[in-house]
């Protein structure tokens, strides 16, 4: 059976088991947060009582949409990437159920595809929906011409970041034996500081193309870390960010099927 | 796949396509051009305003009424609104504060030609049609016709009223309104002026703002404006109104040269500003709060007036002793008070 076809046929059995499994139950709990502050600001806009506002300045309704898709940028996603990615395969070997998998006539490789794509499908069916009405509902409607081209660009970045997180995270379930540990620590250990430190260690972290290609203002930071940002920040070009993700993506990808080929997985007796 | 799962993916896919299609639409219904460039493209009133605009100013009425500014203003006004406001309503049928959106003005005319000009004011709201034109027929006025709007023109004062849309009236000299109207159903308007859209896009984001030929306006300033100010060609300013004020100010010169010599006049003039108002913390705050900043042939002013700063201004004004009544005018004589012990 051809790799693309096996990768269907492992597509199919996942979605379901993926969509409908504790994970997307605590996903879904996490993308309520957006949803809830956006309700809460469209009752408020309702009921007539004075606008948000920030040290005296009025936080418009663009401005809080751009403070939701940062959260979902640098803290969702990210998460989903590590707990959905990583498990892709460690949780078949945790639960010895892999062998299952790896009789069947499809090749190793065409398994991890098959349940990156159900991952793939499974998230961003979950996070675009929610930000397509935390958009409806924090825009006013006049707003909407002049903005929706920052959700079209919105809704696009955060495809590419589930698919370039889950890639990444893929990779590191196929080769470690505990690899939500040190996803999280990826996510936002090594990220978090490889951004704030100078040279070019941020280039070897997926936020820093990601960050660049937002088209919201990034939220104000202060101290130090406003200090580092302002000193080191660079931004690299658009299309430069768009090939470092896919190439990301890719390699991960083909590098997580060359691992799942190759290594032999020991089952806890 | 079972059926739950379609149907989940179903719902999912339902909501994208309903929510990004309805965005679609609505972009490409107001404005497509929004989808293709960074900035705004100004309000959609701009296709009444003629290629040769030297002036072009909008200000967001509905967002101003509603600011704190305004509210604390309210709060300042002692008495009743203001008569003049009163009787425009009454006769009129406009609430300026709930019935107007925003308003967009202009002055076209060639270039050097500041007697020519044709300024024009644009207002979108509710507005009763049928009083208004009552009114003016009343005092005067005749109808005419003009590719088919109404027009209602007070031939003595060479003023025109016509309700271009259902909810959008152009107010202006008779040949002005002609001239919107015809550059509506055709001519090219001014988004196809390179000059005035390249300003307009960098001040849309403003609950006010203007671009102007300094030409335009630098005669009527000509008493506050120091006489040898280098030549400026473009001046925009947009703001944003809410507790306070913020704004900026864009001078475009005619070369790099006279940039830095704009700039060294108003350095000049802030750091005269700053010994004058050593004495007053709420108009220091004022003056520190200004930024001056260069880039070519574009000078840029930042300012802002801070909530605060406006609170304590409006506190010293109500503190302020009421004017004493005139002679004869009747007053209320306070009861006497406990003779001290």
């Amino acid at each position: 059976m051809g790799v693309l076809r096996g990768a269907g046929r492992v597509f199919d059995l996942s979605l379901g088991q993926l969509l409908w499994s504790r994970r997307t139950i605590f996903m879904g709990l996490v993308l309520t947060v957006p949803v809830i502050i956006a309700v809460v600001e469209r009752l408020l806009l309702i009921s007539g009582i004075s606008a948000l506002r920030v040290n005296d300045v009025r936080v418009s309704g663009p401005t809080i949409f751009g403070l939701i898709i940062w959260l979902v940028l640098r803290v969702v996603v990210p998460i989903l990437g590590v707990f959905y990615g990583t498990g892709l395969i460690a949780d078949e070997v945790d639960d010895k159920t892999i062998t299952y998998l790896f009789t069947r006539p499809v090749r190793r490789g065409a398994v991890l595809l098959g349940k990156y794509l159900a991952y793939l499908v499974c998230t961003v069916m979950v996070v675009l929906p929610a930000v397509v009405i935390v958009y409806f509902l924090v825009i006013p409607f006049r707003d909407i011409p002049g903005t929706f081209r920052s959700l079209a660009i919105d809704v696009g970045l955060l495809a590419l970041g589930l698919a370039a997180y889950g890639a990444v995270f893929a990779l590191v379930g196929a080769m470690l034996r505990k690899p939500a540990v040190v996803g999280l620590v990826f996510a936002f250990g090594w990220e978090q500081a490889a951004m704030l430190m100078p040279g070019y260690l941020s280039r070897v972290t997926i936020a820093y193309y990601l960050q660049a290609l937002v088209p919201h203002a990034i939220p104000s930071q202060e101290g130090v870390s406003a200090l580092l940002q302002a000193l080191i920040g660079t931004v690299p070009e658009p299309g430069t960010c768009l090939a470092a993700l896919i190439f990301a993506t890719v390699v991960a990808l083909v590098l997580g099927c060359r691992v799942i080929e190759r290594r032999e997985y020991v089952l806890e007796q | 796949m079972t059926k739950r799962t379609r149907v989940f993916l179903g719902v999912a896919c339902g909501i994208l396509v309903v929510g990004l299609g309805t965005g679609l639409v609505t972009a490409y219904v107001g404005g497509f051009q929004n989808l293709v460039i960074l900035g705004g493209d100004g309000p959609d009133e701009l296709a009444y305003i003629p290629q040769d605009a030297r002036m072009v100013a909008y200000a967001n009425i509905r967002e101003i009424m509603s600011s704190q500014l305004r509210q604390k203003l309210r709060d300042l006004q002692t008495t009743s609104p203001d008569g003049s406001q009163r009787r425009f309503q009454d006769e009129t049928g406009i609430d300026v504060e709930n019935d107007i959106d925003y308003v967009v003005a202009s002055s076209a005319g060639p270039d050097g030609d500041a007697q020519g000009e044709r300024p024009l004011m644009l207002a979108r709201g509710r507005f009763d049609t049928a009083r208004i034109e009552n009114l003016i027929q009343e005092r005067g006025g005749v109808v005419e016709e003009y590719a088919g709007k109404r027009l209602l023109t007070q031939t003595d004062k060479q003023f025109t009223v016509a309700f271009v849309e259902s909810d959008l009236v152009a107010v202006g000299s008779p040949e002005a309104i002609h001239r919107a109207i015809d550059t509506k159903t055709g001519s090219a308007n001014v988004r196809g002026n390179a000059e005035v859209m390249r300003l307009v896009r960098d001040v849309d984001t403003g609950t006010a703002w203007a671009v102007a030929r300094f030409d335009a306006i630098g005669p009527r300033w000509s008493g506050a404006l120091p006489s040898q100010l280098p030549p400026i060609n473009w001046v925009a300013l947009t703001s944003h109104i809410d507790g306070g004020v913020r704004g900026t100010m864009h001078a475009e010169t005619r070369d790099e040269a006279s940039a830095q010599n704009l700039q060294d006049v108003v350095r000049g003039m802030m750091a005269l500003a700053r010994l004058q108002v050593a004495q007053h913390a709420e108009l220091a705050a004022f003056v520190d709060s200004l930024e001056l900043s260069g880039h070519d042939k574009t000078v840029t002013l930042g300012f802002s007036v801070p909530a605060e700063v406006v609170d304590s201004l409006f506190l010293k004004r109500a503190a302020r002793p009421a004017p004493a009544p005139a002679p004869g005018e009747h007053q209320e004589q306070a009861p006497p008070s406990t003779p001290a012990l």
